[in-house]
């Protein structure tokens, strides 16, 4: 079961409403490297891993995400604050707000709503495991992206921490996909698939 | 100090997340003593600030004493400084 805490893994206290940085911020919400699709990533796979760990690392990392994706809702929230129609036209909003008004929906920033599509649980450690590494890194480079395109040093600060999550998340499940081969046979980790094969595992 | 609500909270947040990293090593680092012993001394630091916070301002989980303060504390999407 899940338990909510009343509290962020990391402070947001933004001052200054954009919502622009809005429309940029909220691809990491439901976009196709955002933190609704880590979560359901690694929760879906965790049911096919092998070994106690890699359940354990999955169902951990997943969770975090989810209050990652609490955390870019808090932000997209906090920056679409107080708007007047003005600032929705000048700044590109207009196409959300007509849709969603300032709620918070999961979508990528060109407006594509969110998809399972961009996730897979293929039941089959190696190939999750790497799947999951990869996604790290394109979060990466979304939170990147991001910092090339925001000022704000109120909403850098979030997306610093954020970025940098996913630069430990990537070494630990990197670290799980060594736990994994290890356990495997070292000639060919490939041919079994210890999700179904349960005497290939050491 | 300022603001005594707002540095707790930090406090906790920070020696939270501490726990939370070492809890992730130790998914892939299985009884390594150093993390095991670090996670223990930030642990007794963590319930003795919660103890303090869920007291003075209300739960932070719908489990915690003083439960019926739940809905008189902000969600932490709200920017501080504006209790309900």
């Amino acid at each position: 079961m899940f338990q909510y805490e009343k509290i962020l893994q990391y402070p947001i206290n933004i001052k200054n409403p954009n919502p622009m940085y809005a429309k940029i911020i909220m691809s990491q919400y439901g976009g196709p490297d955002g933190e609704l699709g880590a979560s359901l990533r690694y929760l879906s796979q965790r049911f096919a891993m092998p070994c106690c760990e890699l359940q354990g690392l999955l169902t951990d990392i997943g969770t975090e995400e989810l209050g990652h994706l609490e955390m870019i809702g808090t932000l997209v929230y906090q920056l679409t604050r107080n708007l007047s129609c003005e600032e929705i036209k000048k700044n590109g909003f207009d196409a959300y707000f007509v849709d969603h008004t300032t709620g918070v929906y999961p979508a990528s920033a060109a407006g594509v709503p969110f998809t399972a599509a961009y996730l897979q649980s293929k039941g089959d450690v190696i190939t999750d495991l790497h799947e999951d590494m990869a996604a790290e890194q394109k979060a990466r480079t979304t939170y990147d992206n991001i910092l090339r395109l925001v000022d704000d040093p109120d909403v850098r600060d979030v997306i610093k921490f954020l970025r940098a999550r996913e630069v430990v998340h990537y070494q630990r499940f990197g670290e799980g996909l060594r736990l994994a081969t290890d356990k495997l046979n070292e000639k060919n980790f490939y041919a079994f698939n210890p999700a179904i094969d349960k005497s290939c595992i050491k | 100090m300022i603001n005594t609500k707002a540095n707790l909270k930090h406090r906790i947040m920070a020696i939270r997340f501490a726990i939370w990293d070492l809890h992730l090593y130790l998914d892939t680092h299985m009884g390594d003593c150093t993390a095991i012993e670090l996670t223990e001394k930030y642990k007794k630091q963590l319930y003795q600030l919660m103890d303090e916070y869920i007291c003075q301002y209300g739960p932070l989980s719908a489990e915690d004493d003083n439960a019926e303060k739940w809905l008189c504390t902000p969600f932490p999407w709200v920017n501080s400084g504006s209790d309900c």
